[in-house]
């Protein structure tokens, strides 16, 4: 009994002690957030006043992973003091069922995804409100929602990342169709059936291709026993440590893993002639319908495609901005040389069913 | 013939100063039963569990059927000795029915020749009509049939009974000693039976073993055992002895309650102790006696009364006579028994 | 015997039920049934294109990847288990006294940490040991791999065995020796023995801890997903995070509630008539088996197992954590992520997991009262049905709580209270247990001697009977609130924006492949569940 007081309280000391370091870590990371800001944007005195009146709790579900808007949430939290931000990561589908869920007792004021079929559908729903970010006449009009229900705020492309070390240059797939060559049968990462990305270039593929092929390319990728993670981090450090030696990844987790020193190199597929081109995502954000605190949120869209979020993204993600102006992480190759493949997001939207259906058919891990 | 030869067994166990069994000796003959009797701690379910194999002998051996099966230099584990046994607990297999509890020592047999076997026990024990429950299902007495049943269904050369109906209740037990004893009788079965109750010991035992602090104190017949007690100790445990002092003088020995004319090899003036039990014991109204009357217990035939000599001894007499004597009535008490008493000096 | 017939006088005197009780019981009874009966209705109504769907496609693959790992790792957990329990109680195992503990230690470990540490060790080609032997040989060496069906078989059975451990460890300490010396006398060996007597007898503590290993598995989320195994619960979750529909989940849900109910019958009709009772009497303990030259061998099993389960993750979770505290980068990550801090998930752990357990113990009382004071059918129901929720998998009760809270107590949706209501439906069971037995031991006539001397039934409850049963209460709490600690499913699909508990948080920096940063939380979280579980192994004096 005596010793599991004692070791009782040492716990309990230990807690404290941890939430004494993490409320100091908070400070020091938000000191160096204003820094930056004051740095990058000159605000004026009576911006900063404006901010500071802006509080109460901003509920945001995000569809981006946690280290994904965690910088941005950070920046934003530097600039309005008194807002509480509260973040829910987890997967696109799995936020907009809790939103449709929710339609009736919203619990988020901003959703945030990384493709557009999620909120276009969603728009169907009724689930956002209209909301015009300062500054969105500077995106360009295919990625702002009808009705400004949805704002675009970054692209990315989905990409093959190979393991330099186990991959030569010339022999790397140019193509996706060739992931289901036997050649690199047990070889391939890609996300799963749960990960938006994947979700979204399922369902574009089944517009440009059909059923019939989309179903053909993922059955041969299930039979070249393709590894399916939950996510992209985990592909993108299976191919750096060498355990896979090419992975479906979208353009900046070749980036990310690059930058952790792996002997890794990228390539932007489909681009022959006659080739299906290259797929691209749209991460977007919206205001939630029946959002309890648009004081908050609004700025927070603001803040999303202002110049300074846009370079967070770009800079910190090598994401490839929407905003006019701001300028791609070095090394990051602009997608205006691209064969981008043309898909139609309103009508893939539409189709999402079917997408799944097609997942579940296959049994997509 | 002799069934059963125990030599000089000795056992003591790690960490203790006494042996738990120590320098035991006797011999089983054919179709006899051997009650081991003594209070608790004196050695009586070791000595069982020596001869069934459960632990081995420090030095002694036991020779089973002409066979040596422990020694120091042999040792016969249990299964292959071929006793049978009745545990203290009963010890029924709790995930077994009664009659696979009992087939379960009937081994290298047809299923017919079991079912015949099998049968005939749980008939002779009158629960053949309980063969398929289990263990749990029963009451105390039929667990303790069950269990005999089990032990006598291999037909074993030896059967080992430790403390078998302590965990019956005291009305059931008397009708249980019976009907096991007439089992055991028809059978013919030779048998080691362990009890730390005197009466049960003379009921169940052809001969009896009285066993104390390790130490075989006497053995023989029930009759020799009571009445001949050897020591102090066999007469204090065997019966509700009093032990009347007493000195020896010329043609008997002089007590507070008279002469005891019995002739003992002692030299004259020797201090000693008389053995006697209430029934040995008779007085009768004597406003001049030798002892007062300070309890009387009914005891339905008769009455017990006890006595305060007028040395200070209080000893028990039994009194048959309807007429009650109150308390603190003066009697003349005199030694009234027609077979020798047991004499031990001081 | 005895006890029945106390309890048979017990009930001739106060056959008249407390009305209050009996609502206050009901209303426990209606709580804990109304979530359970939703998902069915759910199930039941969808739409006959879901089922057909369903079971066209996924449904067979889905029963048979389930009940195959259910077979297999109760199998494992099982041999496992007993073998361990058997060298520590029955032998003269070296080491045996600490052995006891180490082996009963990794239930504070919950599986999908386990999983992490495991899977970062043996990760074919990319983890630390496959790694060091390309190293060390030059070339790649196969090892078997952690993931798909034997990795997770593998993996469970090493976090689940203790249950059986425990549960057949205190089996073997209570066995008669003289069941074991009879046999001998009648003529078995040592070894037949052990497989003809002892195993046979200790089938109802076996049968128990199978059915505890069992249960968990069919709720098992976290593991599986990591180890790429697709079982019903993980199932359940992809539909979640799939179409807008949630009537796939509804029927998986109570297809796996019904799977759940089938395994907790048929292991009522195994267990059969065969209930065995502890005889009263001389209760002797067995002897020790020397295991000779198998001495060393054994010493080596044992060590290997408790390596496994035990040793090993917690060692890695401690590098880790000292690797992720001198690394500033992961440090600022690890105490500020979202607008929390690291002790906001402490304290959010802690206190609701406490909550659990408070609601969980009081509910228990009326159920435990009733069912123990007032034998009848009506009150054993009521007890049986507060008991089910441990075979309901955590994310079929979330999701059960999330279509019901939402669409008739919507203030309550998203608040950390229907976490608390999730955890205290799912581990009722152990806080009703709990009060039972600790009422059981309780005799009826301190009771009444209270209300002889003049108090009302509620002064007495609480004057006499509570103080009377508390350690047995706080040891159903400790339960409770171990298993809340753990939870993982459940408050993944509950939780509101914001409401980070360690185990979520352990999951998500994993799920993004952060181990570092997962480690210091997992460790706490494994801290935080040794310490009830050191306190219930202490008190049901299963070390001596």
């Amino acid at each position: 009994m005596q010793t599991s007081k004692k070791l009782f309280t040492l716990l309990f000391m230990m807690a404290l002690l941890l939430s004494a370091c993490g409320g100091a870590a908070t400070a020091v990371s938000e000191e160096q957030a204003t820094e930056v800001a004051t740095a990058t944007e000159s605000s004026t005195e009576a911006a900063t006043e404006a901010a500071a009146e802006i509080s109460g709790d901003l509920v945001i579900y995000s569809g981006r992973s946690e280290p994904l808007i965690q910088p941005v949430i950070d920046a934003f939290k530097a600039k309005y003091p008194n807002v509480n931000v509260l973040l829910k990561a987890g997967s696109n589908s799995e936020l907009a069922n809790a939103l449709i869920e929710e339609k009736a007792n919203s619990q988020a004021d901003v959703f945030i995804t990384t493709e557009l079929l999620t909120v276009q559908s969603l728009v169907a729903e009724g689930v956002f409100q209209a909301y015009a970010p300062a500054g969105v006449d500077q995106i360009p009009a295919e990625f702002i929602g009808e009705g400004n229900l949805w704002t675009g705020l970054t692209r990315r492309a989905r990409v093959i990342i190979y393991n330099k070390d186990l991959v030569a240059e010339d022999e790397v797939p140019a193509s996706i169709f060739d992931l289901t060559d036997p050649k690199w049968q047990g070889q391939v990462a890609a996300a799963g059936s749960t990960n938006g990305g994947m979700q979204a270039q399922i369902a574009a593929m089944q517009q440009l291709l059909g059923d019939e092929a989309t179903e053909e390319w993922l059955n041969g990728l299930i039979a070249n026993e393709v590894t399916f993670f939950g996510g992209h981090t985990d592909v993108r450090k299976a191919v750096g440590a060498g355990e896979f030696k090419i992975g479906l990844v979208n353009h900046y987790y070749y980036h990310l893993q690059l930058a952790e020193g792996s002997n890794v190199g990228v390539v932007y597929p489909d681009q022959g002639e006659g080739e299906i081109g290259l797929f691209t995502n749209a991460t977007a954000a919206a205001v939630v319908n029946g959002s309890k605190n648009p004081a908050a949120a609004q700025p927070f869209l603001d803040f999303l495609v202002s110049a300074e979020g846009q370079k967070l993204f770009a800079e910190q993600n090598y994401e490839y901005p929407l905003l006019a102006g701001v300028a791609l992480k070095e090394g990051v190759q602009p997608l205006d040389g691209f064969h981008l493949a043309d898909v139609d997001v309103v009508k893939a939207a539409a189709n999402f069913d079917a997408m799944f259906d097609l997942i579940e058919r296959v049994g997509l891990p | 013939m002799t069934k059963l030869v125990v030599q000089n067994l000795v056992k003591r166990f790690p960490g203790t100063q006494q042996s738990a069994v120590n320098d035991i000796s006797f011999e089983l003959s054919d179709n006899e039963i051997l009650a081991l009797v003594g209070p608790s701690g004196c050695g009586k379910t070791t000595t069982l569990r020596l001869i069934a194999g459960l632990e081995r002998p420090d030095s002694g051996s036991v020779r089973l059927n002409q066979r040596i099966v422990a020694s120091e230099a042999v040792f016969i584990p249990p299964e292959q000795r071929g006793v049978g046994m009745v545990f203290q607990d009963h010890a029924l297999f709790p995930h077994l029915t009664v009659y696979d509890n009992v087939a379960f020592g009937l081994r290298g047999k047809t299923q017919a020749e079991v079912r015949t076997a099998v049968g005939e026990m749980l008939h002779m024990v009158g629960l053949l009509s309980h063969s398929k429950r289990y263990p749990h299902e029963l009451s105390g007495g039929e667990r303790q049939r069950v269990a005999l049943a089990r032990a006598l269904a291999p037909r074993p050369v030896l059967v080992l009974m430790d403390e078998p109906f302590s965990s019956l209740d005291a009305d059931l037990r008397a009708g249980v000693r019976e009907h096991v004893r007439g089992i055991l009788k028809s059978m013919r079965a030779t048998v080691i039976f362990v009890t730390h109750d005197q009466e049960e010991a003379l009921y169940m035992g052809d001969r009896l073993a009285v066993l104390q602090k390790g130490e075989l104190e006497q053995i023989g017949t029930p009759e020799e055992i009571f009445h001949e007690s050897n020591t102090r100790f066999v007469a204090e445990f065997m019966g509700d002895s009093d032990f009347l002092k007493g000195i020896v003088r010329h043609g008997g020995i002089q007590t507070a309650i008279g002469l005891v004319p019995q002739i003992v090899d002692l030299p004259i003036s020797t201090p000693v102790e008389i053995a006697i039990r209430a029934d040995d014991v008779d007085f009768h109204v004597d406003g001049s006696g030798n002892a007062l009357i300070i309890d009387r217990f009914f005891r339905g035939a008769f009455n017990l009364y006890r006595l305060r000599l007028d040395t200070g001894q209080v000893i028990h007499a039994i009194n048959p006579h309807t007429n009650i004597l109150a308390v603190g009535t003066r009697v003349q008490a005199y030694v009234s028994a027609e077979h020798s008493l047991t004499v031990f000096t001081k | 015997m005895e006890l029945t017939r106390t309890n048979l006088t017990y009930q001739k005197i106060r056959s008249r039920i407390s009305p209050r009780l009996a609502l206050a019981a009901g209303l426990v009874a209606l709580f804990v049934a109304v979530p359970l009966a939703y998902i069915f209705i759910r199930a039941v109504s969808a739409e006959p294109e879901a089922w057909q769907r369903l079971f066209q496609e996924r449904i067979w693959k889905l029963f048979g990847n389930t009940l195959a790992l259910v077979i297999a790792v109760t199998g494992g957990a099982l041999l496992t288990g007993v073998t361990m329990a058997f060298l520590t109680e029955r032998t003269d195992l070296p080491g045996k006294k600490i052995f006891r503990w180490m082996l009963a230690m990794p239930l504070a470990i919950p599986a999908y940490i386990g999983g992490i540490v495991h899977l970062s060790l043996l990760r074919p080609r990319g983890g630390v040991i496959p790694q060091l032997l390309e190293n060390l040989f030059g070339q790649p060496v196969p090892t078997p791999s952690p993931l798909g069906f034997w990795g997770a078989a593998f993996i469970l059975t090493l976090f689940m065995y203790p249950y059986v451990y425990l549960l057949s460890g205190a089996a073997f300490r209570t066995l008669h020796a003289s069941l074991e010396e009879a046999s001998r006398i009648f003529g078995r060996t040592p070894i037949q023995t052990i497989f003809q007597v002892t195993l046979p007898a200790l089938r109802p503590g076996l049968m128990a801890g199978a059915l505890l290993v069992a249960l968990d598995i069919l709720a098992e989320y976290g593991t599986v997903a990591l180890l790429r195994y697709e079982t019903f619960s993980s199932a359940i979750f992809v539909q979640l995070s799939g179409r807008y529909d949630r009537s796939a989940a509804s029927v998986l849900s109570g297809i796996l509630v019904a799977l759940a109910i089938g395994i907790l019958w048929s292991e009522l009709q195994f267990q059969g008539r065969a209930r065995f009772t502890q005889m009263e009497s001389n209760w002797r303990p067995a002897p020790l088996m020397p295991l000779g030259k198998w001495r060393i061998p054994a010493f080596l099993v044992v060590l290997g197992v408790v390596s496994a389960s035990l040793l090993l993750p917690v060692g890695v979770l401690l590098v880790w954590s000292i690797q992720a505290f001198l690394d500033p980068e992961t440090m600022s990550m690890l105490f500020h992520t979202g607008s929390q801090g690291f002790g906001t998930y402490i304290w959010n752990s802690l206190w609701s997991s406490s909550a659990a357990a408070v609601i969980a113990v009081l509910l228990s009382l009326p159920v435990g009262l009733l069912a123990v004071r007032y034998p009848n059918r009506v009150s054993k129901f009521i007890s049986r049905l507060c008991q089910v929720g441990y075979a309901i998998p955590g994310v079929v009760i979330a999701l059960s709580l999330v279509l019901l809270v939402n669409r008739f107590l919507p203030f309550l949706y998203a608040t950390p209270l229907v976490v608390v209501i999730a955890y205290v439906l799912r581990h009722m069971p152990q806080a009703v247990r709990a009060s039972e037995s600790a009422l059981n031991q309780l005799s009826p006539s301190l009771e009444e001697a209270a209300r002889m001397m003049g108090r009302t039934s509620l002064q007495t409850l609480i004057q006499v009977t509570l103080p009377l049963i508390l350690p047995g209460l706080l040891a159903g709490g400790s339960l409770v609130f171990l298993t809340s600690l753990k939870e993982l499913p459940a408050t993944l699909l509950l939780r509101p924006a914001g409401f980070d508990t360690l185990a979520v948080r352990v999951w998500v920096w994993a799920g993004e492949g952060f181990y570092f940063q997962a480690a210091p939380a997992a460790l706490l979280l494994v801290l935080a569940s040794a310490l009830p579980l050191s306190f219930l192994l202490r008190r049901e004096q299963i070390f001596k």
